[in-house]
């Protein structure tokens, strides 16, 4: 097989930001499954949408070859007439972009995107694309990409490094298995981090029986309301306790004196939470989940999910390998470049569809007062792999 | 044995992050395990302290009266005999934590930490002779600094017949990824790359390679001798193969905490000059078992912060390689979780009567630390070891956190 030839398209590229610790790794290697993989390809060019202080674009293409060049269009055509890449990275995080109304960050990662369909569509080729977290902060946005790599016929792979980390303990929900309720706990600013969360959720709830069925209604609620949630049992107590029991990373108590806590059963956790939410999504087959964003109680990313017929819950940590390393992103590569030898990516990007439009409507309840929102253009509907694909190997 | 056994915990020193605060806490506060916040079905009566230091303002100040305040069920006895017979004439415990890490003692010429763990050891004992009454001790960590006295307690626990567990967390913690390591493989080589200082981390890392060795063919068959390598004689031996490279490789692939070695990148493979660089003091403790298998224990302080290991197994294309995952406070987490499977094992002991992991292995990784020491101590000569003819099996499941 010829060696890939990598366009990279990015907000920026700097030391630690996405474009940085994801796109080096195809010219420098990555740890995965016990070796240094070091995947047949070049760097043949960059385009980045700013060069802040720190800009490493131009180093980078000296060092690996390539250019950077000033459009789109160019760094996928390597300055010529045609698409001249075997595969797209398009890595829209990081960078000075304004928020909206509902605190999303306006990354450009559609507007990326559709140039490079425009590029497809002109020059009658198509390459795989990896589109870096969320397709867009707008729904409409992402379906649209999302059809356009349907219409024509390239794969998308899409989304965080969380559905691909290391989980401790290593649990994979059985294909098909009927789940009661799921919750998951989070940490961390919106938007960025409560998207990390979703998707970890929604990569285990998608394996339920009959598949992901798309979304009926959201709400989000934030501040006190969402322990009167919780004992009313607008979620599950002992999903919580579940979840939390996964966690590392306790705080108050545990950061005074390094004592273990049981954060729900002694009380401590209404305190210690600065400002709660909770996200809930209810799916078209009745599946009702909760996100809780619990920022102040712990520092890292916990499931629970009750399964029909098991006693007790299933849970685990997704693990956030430590910084600067951020393993992780390895384990999301070793996908990307799955997708780009083989022409199929390894998850569908409705995964990612899914989980883009359900927090973008989450966000818009916080704007509106907090309120049920019927979610009907969120039907979104798919199968998932019947392979795992996180940190096993 | 009453409905509820009852535990007595004797310790060198209880503040934050001490291990004493890691071990007997999770008995006292509970812990996350198997999904849920659980507490152990038994009670911790009695706490031993060597050493309470009553300034409040110290660094890390003592925890022990606090947690004796917060839970009336625990009284702090002056004596490990008066924490055993809770203050009485008979044997009151139905079991014994003997967690003898941290605490303000001497350091000897070999740099080996002189805790008092034979020495807390022999009053337990004292107590179990005098009552004509035993129950189950784990020691946390390695027997003892001194050979002698590591063999001696594991003579006392054999001629008193109680159940007798120690070691580290390593071989019960997570593993990144979760895998086991295959009973009866034909193991060729095994190496752990890990990080830490001498008499200290060294035991972990030879805990994380016992744990996995002794899974092999016939089990463990004991060490004929051990052999340290550093500064500039390891760079030799590195480039020599006296280890090998593809293993010590694999390691470093196993890693989370990779330094990088070049500004800009934040996960690249160092070349060996780079090596050089990153770690000011490389050591390695090579050993050969009895039935020939070279096993080697490399730290690099300065390069990587994490336990790996790697193993060639006959038949096998690939290295078998994993992490054993420490979430270590404060820098990435606020609890040391690896505690929770240790003591986790340590219950099950105290339930059953039974030690879930063979003592041996501590045995075994006692003495090799001592013979690392002393190796260094003597220029890096090898160190036969005859007295480490110690053989054993392990149990036929790892008792790995993987639930």
């Amino acid at each position: 097989m010829a060696t890939k030839r990598i366009a990279v398209i990015a907000t920026i590229y700097r030391y630690l930001s996405h474009a940085q610790h994801f796109a080096d790794r195809f010219f420098v290697g990555y740890p995965y499954g016990g070796k240094w993989n070091r995947p047949d390809c070049q760097l043949v060019s960059i385009y980045v949408d700013q060069k802040p202080e720190g800009d490493q674009s131009e180093d980078r293409a000296r060092e690996f070859g390539g250019k950077v060049y000033p459009t789109i269009a160019e760094a996928l055509r390597c300055g010529g007439d045609e698409l001249a890449c075997d595969a797209v990275l398009i890595i829209g995080e990081h960078g000075e972009y304004p928020d909206n109304e509902k605190g999303q960050k306006l990354y450009p990662r559609y507007e990326f995107f559709k140039q490079c369909v425009e590029v497809f569509e002109a020059d009658g080729r198509t390459v795989p694309v990896y589109n870096d977290k969320h397709l867009s902060y707008s729904f409409d946005k992402a379906q649209e990409m999302v059809d356009d790599g349907h219409r024509l016929d390239f794969p998308i792979l899409a989304g965080s490094s969380l559905p691909v980390t290391y989980r401790l303990p290593d649990v994979e929900l059985p294909l098909g298995c009927k789940i009661e309720e799921a919750l998951m706990v989070g940490c961390g600013g919106s938007d960025p981090m409560d998207y990390h969360a979703l998707e970890a959720m929604q990569c285990m709830i998608e394996r339920r029986a009959g598949g992901e069925t798309g979304v009926k209604s959201v709400q989000m609620i934030e501040g006190d309301a969402v322990w009167t949630a919780g004992e009313e049992g607008r979620y599950s107590l002992g999903l919580l306790e579940s979840a939390l029991s996964r966690s590392d990373s306790p705080c108050g108590k545990t950061d005074e004196d390094g004592r273990t806590q049981d954060l729900l059963g002694n009380g401590e956790l209404p305190g210690l939470v600065e400002k709660p939410a909770a996200y809930f999504i209810e799916h078209n087959d009745g599946l009702k989940t909760t996100l809780l964003m619990l920022n102040g109680a712990i520092r890292d990313f916990t499931f629970a999910c009750k399964l029909e017929g098991e006693a007790d819950p299933i849970s685990t940590q997704f693990f956030l390998t430590p910084v600067p390393n951020v393993t992780y992103s390895a384990c999301l590569v070793a996908k990307i470049w799955e997708m780009i030898e083989t022409g199929k990516a390894p998850f569908p990007a409705e995964r990612t569809l899914i989980v883009s439009g359900a927090l973008e409507s989450c966000l818009t309840s916080k704007v509106e007062n907090h309120k049920l929102l019927e979610t009907p253009h969120l039907s979104v509907e798919y199968q998932a792999p019947a392979e795992s694909h996180h940190g096993r190997f | 044995m009453a409905d509820r056994p009852k535990i007595a915990a004797i310790t060198t020193v209880y503040h934050k992050y001490s291990h004493t605060q890691h071990i007997v806490d999770r008995f006292l506060e509970g812990y996350g395990w198997n999904g849920r916040h659980h507490r152990p079905a038994m009670d911790l009566v009695s706490l031993y302290v060597d050493q309470v230091d009553p300034d409040p303002d110290i660094d890390r100040p003592d925890l022990s009266r606090e947690r004796a305040e917060r839970f009336p069920q625990m009284t702090i006895y002056p004596t490990v005999a008066d924490a055993l017979t809770l203050g009485g004439s008979d044997l009151a415990v139905d079991g014994v934590l003997l967690v003898a890490e941290h605490g303000s003692y001497n350091r000897n010429e070999k740099g080996q930490h002189l805790y008092p763990r034979y020495e807390l050891f022999k009053q337990i004992a004292s107590v179990y002779r005098t009552t004509g009454k035993s129950a189950p001790v784990f020691n946390d960590k390695h027997l003892s600094w001194n050979w002698d006295w590591c063999q001696e307690m594991y003579d006392i626990s054999q001629e008193l017949d109680f159940a007798f567990m120690a070691g580290s967390s390593l071989p019960v913690t997570w593993r990144t990824p979760s895998l086991e390591f295959p009973l009866d493989a034909e193991v060729e080589e095994a190496v752990s790359v890990c990080y830490g200082g001498v008499d200290s981390y060294d035991f972990h890392g030879l805990e994380t390679l016992q744990c996995m060795v002794e899974r092999r063919k016939g089990g463990e068959s004991g060490v004929k001798w051990v052999q340290a390598y550093s500064d500039d004689k390891f760079w030799q031996a590195h480039a020599d193969g006296v280890w090998s490279r593809e293993l010590f490789e694999a390691n470093l692939c196993r890693s989370h905490t990779l330094k990088p070695a070049r500004p800009g990148f934040n996960n690249p493979f160092p070349t060996i000059d780079e090596m050089k660089q990153l770690v000011e003091k490389p050591i390695a403790y090579q050993y050969e078992h009895e039935d020939g298998l070279l096993s080697t224990m490399i730290m690099m302080s300065g390069m990587v912060e994490d336990f790996n290991f790697a193993a060639r197994i006959k038949g096998q294309d690939e290295p078998f390689s994993t992490q054993m995952y420490l979430p270590m406070p404060p820098a990435r987490t606020t609890l040391a979780n690896f505690f929770s499977p240790l003591v986790n094992n340590v219950e099950q002991m105290f339930l059953t009567g039974q030690a879930t992991y063979p003592v041996e292995r501590t045995l075994l990784t006692s003495g090799l630390v001592i013979g690392g020491v002393d190796s260094l101590h003597q220029e890096q000569a090898k160190i036969e070891t005859p007295h480490l003819k110690i053989a054993y099996q392990s149990t036929d499941e790892s008792t790995f956190w993987r639930t």
